[in-house]
């Protein structure tokens, strides 16, 4: 880095640094508790960018690992390597968030769902590509034998994010365009009406006012009529309030959405389902710390690509 | 002008005439391994020993307490017969380019065949090991497991497709490893993630295929693996000269 350019490196440094610290206070203090979730949710403000930081980051070293099969530049290794023990660590992290919410809210540590199977298939790519360079002694090659695989490797990305997610119906993370047939709006049904959420059949049977509260009585079903059950999910009008009964066998829960006289609108949503379009400091907390890791990851990949420089030097001086 | 007439001839001729060669080179890598395989019979052995010896440690304790009436059963099958035929894949298929370093022979075959060819040549006997064995392994399950094969094409388009994307990828992964040490450790550690997406495919369009399921409810599946083969193999066509020529 040129002398010209360090000031505004260092104060990139504190406003990052600033800026984490604002967020961490946010997070426990300006965030408003979940529905349904309590404190718990508030470790998405780590969780959700940390997760999207070690897929960007295996993104970068795949672009390097081209870059240097292409150039044959070592700075173009540093620079994959930075980004591949970058993405080690926020998927480590991301892990171990994501497992503490799961055990807290659906049970258990470890649930085999389509993101978390996807992440530690990611975290064995990283381990793997390690593995490889410590075990190859000379340097140019150990370079390019990386880079082959790391682009190998990232090959299998598009299936690991779209093919096999949509194969399992199963997905406990939020996501609607994970549930195969379902919409994020869910669907508006009349009295008698028919509609599916998810692999489910719903059917409106009728539904009740009394004071501010409605309650739909729903029956569902799942693949050819199985357990054909009645739930009752109800909403306040006025206070927003709502009871979510879970389909049978299933974590997921069947929401009333809003009542008009179009009809009313139900909704599949999965336990720690909330969404934060409604609520303005979740989203800005959210987007803040998304942007504050994303300054962190460049900060620390800065560093650490400008580490793998030097003890280059150092090394080829030692050999002079 | 008239050279410059004659140059696209020329270069015409060039591609038809290194298009042959290719091919050529590429059989007589296959050739010269088949025979160099047919002699030691190293990959035969371990290929086969590997398999036998998973199915029946399975079959000793598993087989008498699955009926073949439990939901369970068809699914412990599947995963049973990939267990055999990834792992098998691993002891056996790895040797490829692994004796061509030890026996110092790779650079004489970099000198005497287009990179490509050689891959193309390799992966020819891997793909026909892999069918073997695919061929074995669904024997001795039948066998010693009593597996019942309900949609009999749908299971062989299964099989063929995934050893196909397995095969691959097993050739590119032992191409790297054999300029690496600690080379059987390491095997398996490179080849899992990759291979992993597609042996969740795999196991479940097999056990779809055991169970009977209908062809519009594998589709997924099928297409899934079918995109992994496609996916593993133009990145393997990619790759392998960086790997050849270091």
């Amino acid at each position: 880095m040129t002398e010209r350019l360090q000031p505004i490196a260092t104060a990139a440094k504190w406003l990052v640094t600033l800026w984490m610290l604002l967020v961490v206070i946010a997070m426990f203090v300006w965030v408003p508790a979940y529905e349904g979730l309590g404190n718990t949710g508030r470790i998405i403000m780590v969780h959700v960018p940390t997760a999207w930081l070690s897929t960007f980051a295996f993104a970068i070293a795949a672009w390097y690992s081209l870059m240097f099969l292409r150039r044959r530049d070592a700075r173009d290794d540093d620079r994959a390597l930075a980004a591949t023990e970058l993405g080690f660590l926020f998927s480590i992290l991301a892990t171990v968030t994501g497992s503490m919410f799961a055990k807290v809210i659906w049970g258990s540590y470890w649930n085999w769902e389509p993101r978390e199977t996807s992440i530690l298939i990611l975290l064995l790519i990283y381990g793997a590509y390690f593995a490889l360079r410590s075990a190859i002694e000379d340097a140019e090659r150990r370079r390019q034998l990386a880079a082959v695989y790391a682009l190998f490797a990232f090959a299998t990305a598009p299936l690991l994010t779209f093919v096999v997610p949509r194969l399992y119906d199963t997905t406990l993370h939020p996501n609607c365009a994970f549930l195969p047939g379902s919409k994020c709006n869910g669907i508006t049904l009349k009295q008698n009406g028919v509609g599916a959420l998810g692999d489910r059949r719903v059917q409106l049977l009728d539904v009740q006012r009394s004071g501010d509260t409605v309650t739909a009585n729903v029956e569902v079903s799942g693949v050819g009529f199985s357990n054909v059950t009645t739930l009752q999910p109800t909403l306040n009008v006025a206070t927003g309030e709502r009871v979510t009964p879970e389909f049978p066998e299933s974590r997921f829960m069947l929401a009333l959405q809003s009542v008009d006289d179009q009809g009313v609108r139900l909704n599949i949503q999965a336990p720690g389902n909330t969404s934060q379009r409604g609520n303005a400091r979740t989203t800005t907390t959210l987007m803040a710390s998304l942007l504050g890791f994303t300054g962190l990851f460049f900060w620390v990949y800065n560093l650490r690509t400008t580490l793998l420089r030097l003890r280059r030097r150092v090394e080829l001086q030692g050999l002079a | 002008m008239a050279e410059e007439i004659k140059r696209p001839v020329r270069s015409v001729q060039m591609n038809e005439r290194s298009a042959g060669s290719f091919r050529r080179a590429a059989w007589a890598v296959f050739r010269k391994d088949v025979r160099s395989e047919l002699r030691t019979r190293y990959a035969l052995n371990a290929l086969a020993v590997f398999a036998l010896t998973v199915v029946l440690v399975v079959s000793f304790y598993l087989g008498p307490r699955l009926s073949p009436r439990d939901p369970v059963t068809p699914a412990t099958n599947a995963t049973l017969l990939w267990i055999a035929l990834f792992f098998s894949a691993l002891t056996g298929l790895g040797r490829a380019f692994i004796q061509e370093e030890e026996a110092q022979t790779a650079t004489f075959l970099r000198l005497n065949a287009p990179p490509l060819a050689v891959f193309v040549g390799k992966w020819l006997l891997n793909m026909l090991l892999l069918a073997g064995l695919s061929i074995v392994v669904t024997v001795l399950l039948s066998l010693f497991m009593n597996v019942r094969i309900a949609n009999l094409a749908m299971f062989a388009l299964t099989l063929a497709l995934g050893s196909l994307g397995l095969s691959t990828t097993i050739t590119l992964i032992a191409a790297i490893i054999a300029k690496a040490s600690a080379r059987s450790a390491l095997f398996a550690v490179l080849a899992f993630p990759v291979v992993f997406p597609m042996l969740v495919i795999a196991i479940t369009a097999t056990e779809q295929a055991l169970t009977g399921a209908l062809w519009s409810a594998a589709l997924p599946q099928i297409q899934g693996l079918g995109a992994y083969a496609v996916a593993m193999t133009a990145a393997a066509i990619f790759l392998f000269p960086y790997v050849w020529e270091v």
